[in-house]
């Protein structure tokens, strides 16, 4: 299908009717503005969908604006659709489109909920915006959009002080990646002058004919030293590190759940977190050897940290949480390795099993706040201790949420299962060329894997099929399966989790659609790893889901349960991270702060107030002088003035006699002249 | 120097000396005294320039209308006005001083023009038939006025009507409105 | 005979006086005493050139014009003089400066 004008009339609403949605809801009534939220996403899905099946794999889309100049350099706003950006589209607006049909049953009854579709349509623009722009510039414009809408969001219920401060917090950690993209940015302007993507990052674009020669960084229009192109792909990793929570900028992601949980499915499992990959994905060119290795390392430390911390936590949302976490570090690592088609199926598949284990999730808090506060008990309604023989209440629940364990553990004939395979066997490859410390990055990887099964499904037996806790117990009993809307979302969501819609061989990664349209070099190495790391994977996680089992459900080995030993206080403890940063960042500002606060009390006050001392007596001197000297002389001179006027006023008063004295000297003045001279 | 002279000086001083006296006394009913005086040697000189009628009429209207009209004049509005005349001196003296020089400069100046004009040898005086002594001007002035200055002498009538009238006019009380 | 040029001395020191008087004096009649003078130097110039006019009599004929029209004019100002006493209370002319409202 050819390029045609057509197009843009197409992609221009998928990006702004979400922000028609934000803008009319704002502007008008608030009335069915749920309906109207709804409306306008579905059919930017809708279009986006079309989108899709006339881009993949069949073209680029590409178009350009002059936007403004500066000095003799245009910038030009555009937007650029190749596979990746289609895809992150269709991811977008159908994750949000599901979303929002969910929100319907799950935020009805908010006193504030024109906001929150507000809100929703404004976070959907932006982030559908930023997937479509053609310029880095446009690019971090939107970006820092996600970032505001995601604060407004985590923010949403404000009154709460730890939602706002959750929602600062997201917003500060984000600020410090957003700073190092900037400065990439610059990096990159000035070696070569633009922002475009297409001209950068193309084949042949600048980015690939720019070479390293004498330790220079050199390209077409200037060049720099080699060391600069190291620093730009740091920076840009930055600011992927905040937005994907990364380690160490990773805390603000738990700390988000504080919003609703809709929210935190949309946007901190399926969609913004992404866009720290998906922005990766897009500069890959600028990455060189040593930033990728910061990268696996980066990654894997994620992805195993966050898989120790989640096998301890309580509250339902921070173990997905961190669970996201780590399966982000799974991506940047596989980004690391070089496997980007590995990296972006992944990105895909869990979208939806993380989407779909937080809105089941939700469905379960749903439930239990309701019953709780029906029932007048306290107790916190997202702690798994509290939760537990759920699967005869809410069968439909459990069997969606456990369809998206068993593909957030990668077990067979789910769609994790191709993905997460997929970019484990990579790292085994990567692995054996590879010498020194980095040969155990497959085996942390490993290891990583296998604690997400036992976290995943100490999740599923404590929440579904363990005894009821004593104190929630009526609540259970009482509970029952989500509203038909919410359900049907939970079950469209869990298809998605099956292989059906990524590969038609539900054992081979090889023969899905959308891992071969990211790959570029035709894969021939069918190697040894191939059919090994699925084979131990799987029977890992089948071990660690007895064990689980046994725990948590039978009640064994409950010394290693009790949350005894270093270890798992460590893992409870989230690393001590938060306490870490409070000690090193947060106590020595506030020691500068101590010690600027008696410099400016002692030091710059006495300073201060010294001056002033100096400055009164000078003003004292000075009002003398003024009354003294310089009244003095205005008032003697206004005073010879007056005189003056007074005695040349007699000669013109404007009497009669002085008229005609007046006259008579004219007349004098004309005599003296007639005769005298 | 002959009487005749001797008498014209006379009464020329008279009239300069008094006509002073007249403008720097601050007594304004001594002043208006001493005008009578001034008039009076006034009409002395017209007599001196042969014309006793005019001298006169002079003293008839002026000594016998105008100085009696002033007194009236003068009696009719305030009291006040014999004593106040100098309430500011210092502006009244820079008035002075520079009206004093205005008027010795124009004094100056008409003088010079009276020399320099020479009038005496001016063809039309020499050659003129002077009035001597023995002519009766009152004569000629009765046949001048009912011949060749009839209409004058007429309309002059007439503006004495009517400067009899509007003086009436002006000075009767005001009826109050 | 007196020289035609010592009446003129005499008028045109008695006309400066009346200036004089007209320029410097505060009171409206003494005003009119100051224009009286100038008037009477004009007429002592009539008369002296009057002389040398035997049959036409022109110089004698317009001092008593002149004379009259005086008289006339003495009348009107004073009663002019008489209004404005009633209506500014004084006759000094510094101070009378203004019109009729």
């Amino acid at each position: 299908m050819p390029v045609s004008d057509i197009q843009i009339f197409l992609v221009l609403p998928v990006v702004v009717l979400p922000l028609i949605s934000f803008l009319f809801i704002f502007a008008g009534k608030k009335l069915n503005t749920e309906n109207l939220a709804l409306f306008h996403i579905s059919v930017s899905f809708l279009l986006s969908l079309y989108l899709f099946s006339a881009i993949w794999d069949k073209q680029t889309f590409h178009i350009q604006w002059s936007w403004f100049s500066v000095g003799g350099t245009e910038f030009k706003a555009g937007i650029l659709l190749n596979n990746l950006s289609v895809l992150m589209m269709v991811l977008v607006s159908g994750i949000a489109t599901l979303v929002h049909v969910y929100s319907r049953v799950y935020m009805k009854g908010d006193p504030n909920i024109h906001k929150y579709w507000a809100y929703l349509g404004l976070f959907c623009f932006s982030m559908l915006s930023l997937v479509i722009s053609d310029s880095l510039l446009l690019i971090y414009l939107f970006w820092e959009l996600v970032g505001f809408s995601s604060y407004l969001l985590i923010g949403f219920w404000y009154t709460r002080d730890s939602a706002a401060r959750a929602s600062k917090k997201a917003f500060i950690m984000n600020r410090i990646g957003d700073l190092g993209f900037l400065t990439g940015i610059m990096i990159i302007y000035q070696q070569f002058h633009t922002l475009d993507l297409t001209l950068l990052f193309a084949e042949n674009g600048f980015m690939q004919t720019s070479f390293i020669q004498n330790a220079m960084w050199v390209s077409d229009t200037s060049g720099m030293p080699e060391i600069w192109l190291t620093i730009a792909g740091a920076v840009f990793f930055l600011g992927a590190m905040a937005k994907s929570a990364q380690f160490p900028l990773h805390t603000w992601l738990p700390d988000a759940m504080e919003g609703p949980t809709s929210v935190s499915s949309l946007i901190h499992a399926a969609t913004m977190v992404a866009a720290g990959v998906f922005l990766i994905a897009r500069i890959y060119p600028v990455f060189n050897p040593q930033v990728l290795n910061m990268m696996v390392i980066t990654g894997t430390i994620t992805a195993f940290m966050a898989a120790t911390i989640a096998l301890t936590q309580n509250d339902i949302k921070r173990i997905l949480a961190y669970s996201t976490i780590s399966q982000l570090g799974f991506m940047i690592m596989a980004l690391g390795i070089g496997a980007y088609s590995e990296s972006i199926f992944h990105l895909s598949t869990h979208a939806f099993f993380k989407c779909l284990l937080f809105l089941a999730a939700g469905a379960v808090i749903h439930e239990m706040h309701h019953h709780r506060d029906k029932l007048g008990l306290d107790f916190d309604f997202q702690d798994i201790r509290r939760m537990g023989g759920l699967r005869k209440r809410m069968p439909l629940a459990c069997i969606s949420m456990c369809i998206a364990s068993a593909a957030l553990i990668g077990l067979p004939l789910t769609s994790g299962f191709l993905s997460k395979d997929a970019m484990l066997i990579k790292t085994f490859e990567w692995a054996s060329e590879q010498v020194g410390i980095l040969k155990i990055v497959p085996y942390l990887m490993l290891l990583s894997s296998a604690l997400t099964a036992f976290y995943i499904s100490r999740l599923i037996f404590k929440v579904f099929f363990a005894k009821p806790d004593v104190i929630s117990s009526p609540v259970i009993s009482a509970a029952k399966d989500a509203p038909k809307q919410m359900t049907y979302v939970l079950l469209i969501l869990a298809f998605l989790s099956t292989f059906l819609p990524f590969s038609l061989n539900p054992l081979s990664y090889e023969v899905s659609w959308l891992w071969s349209g990211f790959r570029s070099v035709e894969s021939t190495q069918a190697g040894f790893y191939h059919q090994l790391i699925p084979v131990i994977v799987n029977a890992i996680s089948m071990l660690l889901i007895i064990l689980a089992y046994l725990m948590y459900v039978n009640g064994k080995y409950s010394r290693l349960a009790s949350g005894e030993g270093l270890l798992f206080r460590v893992s409870s403890g989230e690393w001590y991270l938060n306490q870490f940063y409070s000690f090193t960042f947060v106590k020595s500002v506030e020691k500068l702060a101590e010690l600027s606060w008696r410099i400016d009390r002692y030091v710059i006050d006495s300073i201060v107030l010294s001056t002033a001392a100096v400055v009164r007596n000078i003003s004292d001197f000075s009002r003398w002088t003024d009354k003294n000297i310089v009244d003095g002389a205005v008032n003697g001179s206004g005073a010879m003035v007056s005189k003056a006027g007074s005695i040349f006023r007699m000669l013109q008063s404007g009497r009669l006699q002085h008229y005609l004295l007046s006259i008579l000297l004219i007349l004098l003045t004309f005599l003296i002249l007639t005769f005298f001279i | 120097m002959s009487s005749e002279q001797i008498i014209f000086y006379f009464f020329a001083a008279m009239v300069l000396i008094s006509a002073l006296l007249v403008v720097s006394i601050h007594n304004l009913v001594r002043s208006i005294f001493l005008f009578f005086v001034t008039l009076f040697s006034l009409a002395a000189l017209y007599v001196f320039a042969f014309a006793d009628f005019v001298a006169i009429t002079q003293v008839v209207i002026y000594v016998g209308g105008v100085l009696v009209l002033m007194l009236f004049a003068f009696m009719l509005s305030n009291k006040e006005l014999l004593s106040k005349i100098n309430p500011v001196k210092g502006i009244i003296r820079v008035n002075h001083i520079v009206a004093i020089l205005v008027c010795t400069l124009f004094l100056f100046i008409l003088l010079n023009v009276i020399i320099k004009a020479d009038f005496e040898s001016l063809s039309w005086i020499k050659t003129a038939d002077q009035i001597n002594g023995k002519d009766n001007t009152v004569h000629q002035i009765g046949i001048q006025t009912m011949t060749r200055y009839l209409l004058p002498f007429e309309v002059l009538s007439v503006l004495l009507l009517m400067a009899l009238i509007g003086a009436a006019h002006l000075a009767r009380k005001e009826k109050k409105v | 005979m007196i020289p035609l040029s010592h009446f003129l001395f005499i008028s045109a020191c008695l006309f400066c006086i009346g200036l004089y008087a007209v320029l410097t004096k505060r009171n409206a009649i003494q005003v009119l005493i100051g224009i009286e003078f100038m008037i009477n130097a004009a007429v002592l110039n009539f008369v002296a050139f009057g002389r040398f006019d035997a049959n036409g009599g022109g110089g004698q004929m317009f001092a008593l014009f002149a004379i009259v029209l005086a008289a006339a004019g003495v009348a009107v100002a004073l009663a002019i003089i008489l209004n404005v006493y009633k209506h500014f209370k004084t006759i000094d002319p510094v101070k009378t400066d203004t019109l009729k409202d």
